[in-house]
C-alpha cells in the first residue's frame, strides 16, 4: 500500500517537475507571440483587404457590397481621368527610378572611395533629403523652381506626350530624383564595403580602362544593392503625395493627388482596381524573384555536393 | 589602391545637394523676415511679424499643439506596438525571415492615401466592412471618423513599418553572445532584456522615432482624410497658404527645420557612431 502511494506521489512530483512547467509556459508564450504577430499583420493588411473587396464590388456605393464583379478591372482602362494620372505616375516613376539608380550607384562608388572623414560627411549630407519633412522638401523645391521660372518660363508645363512616352513634368521628375537618390546611395554603400578593392586594381593592371573595370568588376559585385535601391526608388516615387503636390504647379496630377481630390466624394472603384492590381503585381514579382533565387541556391548547393563527391 | 581615385564621381552630387538644400533654406530664412508679393521683392518690407505676431496667432498655436499631440501619441503607440513586433521577427525561428520582412513592407506598395481612405470608410457609421459582415449576420461599427482617435489610428498604421524595420535591423545585427553571457551570469530573461537587449537597440528606436515623428508632425493628408477636415495642423496651414503667403509658409518651414535639427541632435546623442539611419 505504502509503495503504491509513494509511486503515485512520485508521479505527481514528476508531473510538476520543472522541465514540464517550462515547456508549457514556452508553448504559451509562443502561442501569444504568434497571435500577436498575426494580429499586427492583420491590422497592416486590413486596409488593403478592404480596397480589394471594394474593387470587386459591382456598385459604386462605397458603403454597400452589392455583388461580386470584375467589371472595374476592365472599365478602368476606359476611365480617361484615371488613366491619365496612372500613366503620369508610372512614367514619372520609370524615369526617376532609372536616373536615380544610375546616378545613385555612381555617387555611392564615389562616396565609398573617399577618406573616412569625408565619407561620413557625405553620408550625413545624403541623409538630409530622407530626414527632412516632406512638406519642407516640397516647399524648398517649389521655391527653386519658381526662381528658375525667370530663366525657363515654361518649367512647370509638362512635356507633351510623344509617340514613345506619356507626359513628363520636369519639375516633378527632378523632385522625385532628389528624394530617391539617397535611398539608392544607402542601399549600394554597404555592398561596396564588402567589395575587395584589389579586384578593381587587378582589372586595371590587366589593362582595362577605368570605366570598363567599373562596369565589369564593381557593378556585378554590388548588383544586389543596386537592385534594392531601385526597388526603394520605385516605391518612393509611386507612393509620393506631398512633394508632387507642391512641385507639380497644379499641372501634373499623380494617383495620390487624384485620390486626395476625391476624398469624401463618390470615388470610382476603378481606382481600387488599379491599386489592387499594382499591389498584386509587386507581390508576384517579389515572390517570383524569391523562388528563382531559392532554386538557384539549391542548384548551387547540389552542384557543390556532387563536386565534393567526385573524388570517390 | 586605384579605387580611391573614383572620389571625383561624388562632386556632382555635392553640387546637386548644396543647390537643392542650401539655396532654398537661405531663401526661406530671408522670406520669413519680409513681407513680399510671392518671390517679387519690389516694395518688400522688412518685418518681424511673421515670427512674433503670426506665429503666436491662436489658430497657429492650436495647429502646433495638434501636431505635437498627434505626432507624440503616434510615436508612443507605434513604439509600443512595433517594438514587440520587431523583437518577435528578430528572434523568430521562422524558416525564412526575408519572407516575413517582405510581408511587413508589402503594404507600403499600396497607395497610402487609398489605405487611409479605406480606414475612413471603416470608421464611418455605415461602413463597407459592416455591410459585408451583415451578410453573415455579424456586425462591426466603429464610428470614430472625424475624431483624434481616427487620425492616430491612421498615422499608426501608415508609419508602423518605419519603426519595425530599423528596430528589427538593430536587433538582428546584435551580438547574441552578450545575451548568452547575461543569462549565464544568472540574470533572468526579463532582466537581460532591460539591461542588455533594450539599451543596445536604442539606436534603432531613435531612428524609428524620427522616421515616424517627422511625417506625422508635418503631414496633412492623413489628418484631412480621417479627421474629416476638422483638425488644423502645421501641414494644413502650409497646404492652405503656400500660394498666397509664402512669407509665413517659409517661417513655418524654418520652424520645422529647427525641430528636425533638434531631433537629429537628440539621436546623435543616443548613437555616437552616426550610422544608425536605415
Amino acid at each position: 500500500m505504502s509503495t503504491t502511494l509513494a509511486k503515485i506521489s512520485r508521479r505527481i512530483v514528476l508531473f510538476f517537475r520543472k522541465p514540464k512547467v517550462v515547456k508549457t509556459t514556452k508553448t504559451l508564450t509562443s502561442v501569444l507571440k504568434n497571435f500577436y504577430f498575426f494580429f499586427i499583420m492583420f491590422l497592416l493588411y486590413l486596409p488593403i483587404i478592404i480596397i480589394a473587396f471594394q474593387s470587386l464590388n459591382s456598385s459604386r456605393n462605397a458603403n454597400r457590397f452589392v455583388s461580386f464583379s470584375f467589371k472595374w478591372y476592365v472599365d478602368m482602362f476606359s476611365d480617361s481621368q484615371l488613366m491619365e494620372v496612372v500613366s503620369n505616375t508610372l512614367t514619372n516613376a520609370f524615369f526617376s527610378t532609372l536616373l536615380s539608380t544610375v546616378f545613385g550607384t555612381m555617387f555611392a562608388i564615389g562616396i565609398h572611395s573617399l577618406t573616412k572623414k569625408a565619407r561620413q560627411k557625405m553620408v550625413f549630407l545624403n541623409q538630409i533629403p530622407i530626414l527632412n519633412a516632406d512638406v519642407v522638401t516640397g516647399i524648398s523645391l517649389m521655391l527653386i523652381f519658381k526662381v528658375l521660372m525667370s530663366v525657363f518660363p515654361n518649367i512647370f508645363v509638362p512635356l507633351p506626350e510623344t509617340a514613345l512616352f506619356f507626359r513628363v513634368s520636369l519639375t516633378v521628375l527632378l523632385s522625385h530624383i532628389y528624394f530617391s537618390l539617397p535611398y539608392v546611395v544607402l542601399s549600394v554603400l554597404p555592398k561596396l564595403s564588402e567589395l575587395d578593392p584589389n579586384l578593381y586594381d587587378a582589372a586595371l593592371d590587366l589593362g582595362s580602362k577605368p570605366f570598363d573595370a567599373m562596369m565589369k568588376v564593381i557593378i556585378p559585385a554590388i548588383k544586389a544593392g543596386i537592385f534594392t535601391g531601385m526597388l526603394m526608388a520605385f516605391t518612393m516615387s509611386i507612393d509620393d503625395f506631398v512633394i508632387t503636390f507642391f512641385t507639380s504647379g497644379g499641372a501634373y496630377d499623380n494617383v495620390s493627388i487624384y485620390v486626395y481630390g476625391q476624398i469624401g466624394k463618390i470615388m470610382s472603384p476603378a481606382v481600387y482596381a488599379y491599386n489592387t492590381l499594382l499591389t498584386l503585381t509587386v507581390v508576384v514579382v517579389l515572390v517570383g524573384m524569391y523562388i528563382s533565387s531559392a532554386i538557384k541556391q539549391k542548384k548551387q548547393a547540389l552542384a557543390q555536393i556532387q563536386h565534393n563527391r567526385l573524388p570517390n | 589602391m586605384n579605387i580611391k581615385k573614383l572620389g571625383r564621381l561624388v562632386t556632382p552630387y555635392v553640387v546637386w545637394l548644396s543647390i537643392l538644400v542650401m539655396i532654398p533654406l537661405v531663401m526661406m530664412v530671408i522670406l520669413s523676415f519680409f513681407e513680399t508679393r510671392g518671390l517679387d521683392f519690389t516694395n518688400a518690407t522688412f518685418t518681424l511679424s511673421n515670427w512674433f505676431r503670426d506665429l503666436r496667432d491662436p489658430s497657429v498655436l492650436k495647429a502646433l499643439e495638434n501636431s505635437f499631440t498627434f505626432a507624440g501619441i503616434t510615436v508612443a503607440v507605434v513604439f509600443l506596438i512595433g517594438y514587440p513586433m520587431a523583437f518577435i521577427l528578430a528572434r523568430s525561428s521562422f524558416a525564412n525571415k526575408m519572407v516575413i520582412l517582405m510581408l511587413t513592407i508589402i503594404p507600403m506598395w499600396s497607395n497610402s492615401l487609398l489605405r487611409n481612405n479605406a480606414l475612413r470608410n471603416l470608421f464611418s457609421e455605415q461602413s463597407f466592412v459592416n455591410d459585408l459582415l451583415s451578410k453573415i449576420n455579424l456586425s462591426f461599427v466603429l464610428d470614430i471618423k472625424g475624431t483624434p482617435s481616427a487620425i492616430i489610428a491612421g498615422l499608426v498604421l501608415t508609419f508602423l513599418p518605419f519603426m519595425i524595420l530599423p528596430v528589427y535591423t538593430v536587433l538582428e545585427k546584435m551580438d547574441k553572445s552578450l545575451i548568452e553571457a547575461s543569462m549565464d551570469l544568472g540574470a533572468s530573461p526579463i532582466r537581460t532584456f532591460f539591461k542588455v537587449t533594450f539599451p543596445l537597440s536604442l539606436k534603432g528606436v531613435a531612428t524609428g522615432v524620427i522616421m515616424v515623428f517627422l511625417p506625422s508632425f508635418s503631414g496633412f493628408a492623413v489628418p484631412y482624410i480621417l479627421g474629416d477636415g476638422k483638425f488644423i495642423l502645421v501641414g494644413t496651414i502650409i497646404e492652405n497658404s503656400y500660394n498666397y503667403n509664402i512669407n509665413f509658409v517659409s517661417t513655418l518651414s524654418i520652424l520645422l527645420v529647427i525641430i528636425i535639427f533638434l531631433m537629429i541632435f537628440f539621436v546623435s546623442k543616443v548613437d555616437k557612431e552616426g550610422e544608425s539611419f536605415l
